[in-house]
């Protein structure tokens, strides 16, 4: 589509809009940004036509449009790669992304045992402007327009768009009245109960607590109730610190308070390691409710009892992102957007897609399967520049290697299919499987898997 | 008040698909082997696990099928590939059959 073409698309939807009676609908939605924290631009160029910049990788392929992506993690980034690997040069993709690299929180806890820095976790967007001709922008989306379609910047900046995807991630639930655990809702309560859920600075804040607990001393993690982002993430945490405690503070204990009826992913592996391969160091209870963290005392109060701790690490429950939520989106509980399952576009608001741990559906909030949301939706809105449907039966994927001791892993996988009589994405029975037993085998290939999924996204 | 702004937005996603030009469909099997990519490259092209691009239509598809027969064990392969119709599994293997066995990086 050449730059007259969109022109005459812009002008052909303002006038079926006052047709219909809805162009004096342009209120703008407010919406935080992804969590704070971002780095104002700096007056870069916004134009959005025809890209002049497209990597070698990008061809035409005769269609066109412009999308802005907000949020530079596993699902936005593979959406914004793909929009222009599979639209080619006549879809102009803008990234808008707080934060100047992403840490990946896959192999995060491997921080917490020493064997990784935060360093060798960190991504960065060059290769998306430099090969697929991505524009890239750090900044920070403050409204979103739905009617007149276009979003404004912290900076003053607005960004018009065609499809707008939001891939915002997660924020952590604090407040009693939201479900958050009494106790810690002050930033002095936060900074020293952990959730180290978001893999960075909280993350080697965390190592550092731990390397600082004495011989015989009480780690206590508590897991929120499901949904939450990465299922065996908890009890893979549980696993790692209960190994390092094990060989370097002798006598520690692991206490896993868990908000949910069971183990909810790999209950196989999991099993084994609580009750076998970290037996005397690993305590799981499962349903438990925390009434109250004092953090002075270091103690929860529980539905089993007080606990003392020296130090606590509390996930605290997860809702989507702030541009999410604030533009209205999150209409599961004021949690999660309801999505079409088949492209991602919200239920809510046309033309704003939502991948990634944000959406609401049965597939679990994973990097792996944010990946492929991104291509699902990205598919979709290609379709959608050339008059075509979405593909009526996508199949996304969920993989993951679990570390069970600091050298041995198992792993867990999923492919979801497309049921047309719910109209969402459900796991292919058979497929859904976790490994026979953990294995140095299975550690070595976590290793590659990781490269190959970051590589997959960032390269 | 809610109602209507909805209501607004749902008809604005009509306009724009009413707006938009008629292109070509993607390659078939191309969105179903895309989930091969996280581990084994974009295209299956690598860097990652065993490269999967560019091999013939028969070896891919044998492979899967076998795969899918055996018990997965510590495999992971083996129980992904039980995700997928024998249909699917053709069209995954006629796509990565049509790609380049270069990775983007060479």
């Amino acid at each position: 589509m050449n730059a007259s073409d969109q022109d005459s698309m812009q002008r052909m939807r303002r006038r079926l809009l006052q047709a219909a009676g809805w162009g004096s609908l342009g209120a703008l939605l407010p919406a935080l940004g992804c969590g704070g924290g971002a780095t104002p631009d700096d007056g870069i160029s916004f134009a959005l036509g025809r890209s002049t910049s497209a990597g070698a990788a990008v061809t035409g392929t005769g269609v066109g449009g412009r999308v802005v992506v907000v949020g530079g993690g596993m699902a936005g980034v593979t959406a914004a790669k793909y929009l222009r690997l599979w639209g080619g040069t006549g879809v102009s993709v803008t990234l808008v992304e707080r934060t100047a690299s992403y840490t990946s929180n896959i192999m995060s806890n491997l921080v917490l045992t020493g064997q990784r820095s935060i360093g060798s976790l960190q991504y960065t967007y060059g290769n998306l402007v430099s090969r697929y001709g991505v524009n890239r922008v750090q900044g920070e989306v403050t409204a979103i327009d739905p009617v007149n379609r276009q979003v404004t910047l912290a900076s003053g900046s607005t960004l018009a768009y065609d499809r707008l995807v939001l891939a915002p991630g997660v924020v952590f639930t604090y407040e009693p009245a939201l479900g958050g655990i009494p106790g810690l809702e002050t930033a002095a309560a936060q900074a020293k109960v952990l959730h180290a859920w978001q893999a960075g600075a909280q993350t080697t804040a965390l190592r550092n607590q731990i390397t600082a607990m004495p011989n015989g001393g009480v780690f206590v993690l508590t897991i929120p109730a499901k949904p939450y982002r990465c299922p065996p993430g908890p009890y893979e945490r549980a696993c790692l610190v209960a190994d390092w405690l094990k060989k370097n503070r002798p006598g520690s204990k692991v206490i896993i308070l868990d908000a949910n009826p069971g183990i909810t992913a790999e209950v196989h592996s999991f099993t084994d390691a609580f009750m076998n391969v970290h037996a005397g160091v690993t305590e799981y209870h499962p349903g438990v409710a925390i009434s109250s963290i004092d953090t002075g005392t270091m103690t929860l109060e529980t539905s089993i009892g007080s606990i003392k701790a020296n130090v606590i690490n509390a996930i605290p429950p997860h809702r989507a992102g702030k541009v999410v939520t604030a533009a209205g989106l999150a209409d599961q509980g004021g949690r999660w957007a309801s999505v079409n399952q088949l492209s991602y576009e919200s239920k809510v608001a046309a033309g704003i897609h939502v991948i990634g741990d944000s959406a609401g559906t049965a597939q679990p909030k994973a990097g792996h399967i944010g990946n492929q949301l991104g291509k699902v939706c990205a598919d979709a809105i290609v379709r959608a520049f050339g008059g075509l449907p979405p593909d009526p039966a996508p199949v996304t994927n969920s993989a993951c290697y679990s570390p069970i001791t600091m050298d041995t892993a198992s792993w867990l996988t999923a492919v979801f299919a497309y049921d047309p009589a719910t109209l969402s994405m459900a796991a292919v029975p058979d497929s859904f499987r976790e490994a026979a037993s953990r294995s140095g085998d299975n550690f070595s290939k976590m290793n590659e898997w990781f490269s190959a999924l970051m590589s997959e996204t960032f390269s | 008040m809610k109602a209507s702004f909805t209501a607004a937005l749902l008809g604005a996603s009509l306009v724009a698909t009413a707006a938009g030009a008629q292109g070509t469909a993607p390659p078939a099997g191309r969105l179903l082997a895309s989930n091969c990519f996280q581990c084994h490259g974009t295209n299956g092209a690598g860097p990652g696990f065993d490269a999967i691009a560019g091999k013939s239509v028969d070896e891919i598809y044998k492979k899967l099928r076998e795969m899918q027969s055996r018990s997965p064990g510590n495999d992971i392969m083996k129980a992904h590939a039980r995700g997928y119709t024998d249909a699917q599994l053709r069209q995954i293997s006629t796509w990565l059959s049509q790609q380049r066995s270069t990775s983007l990086d060479d």
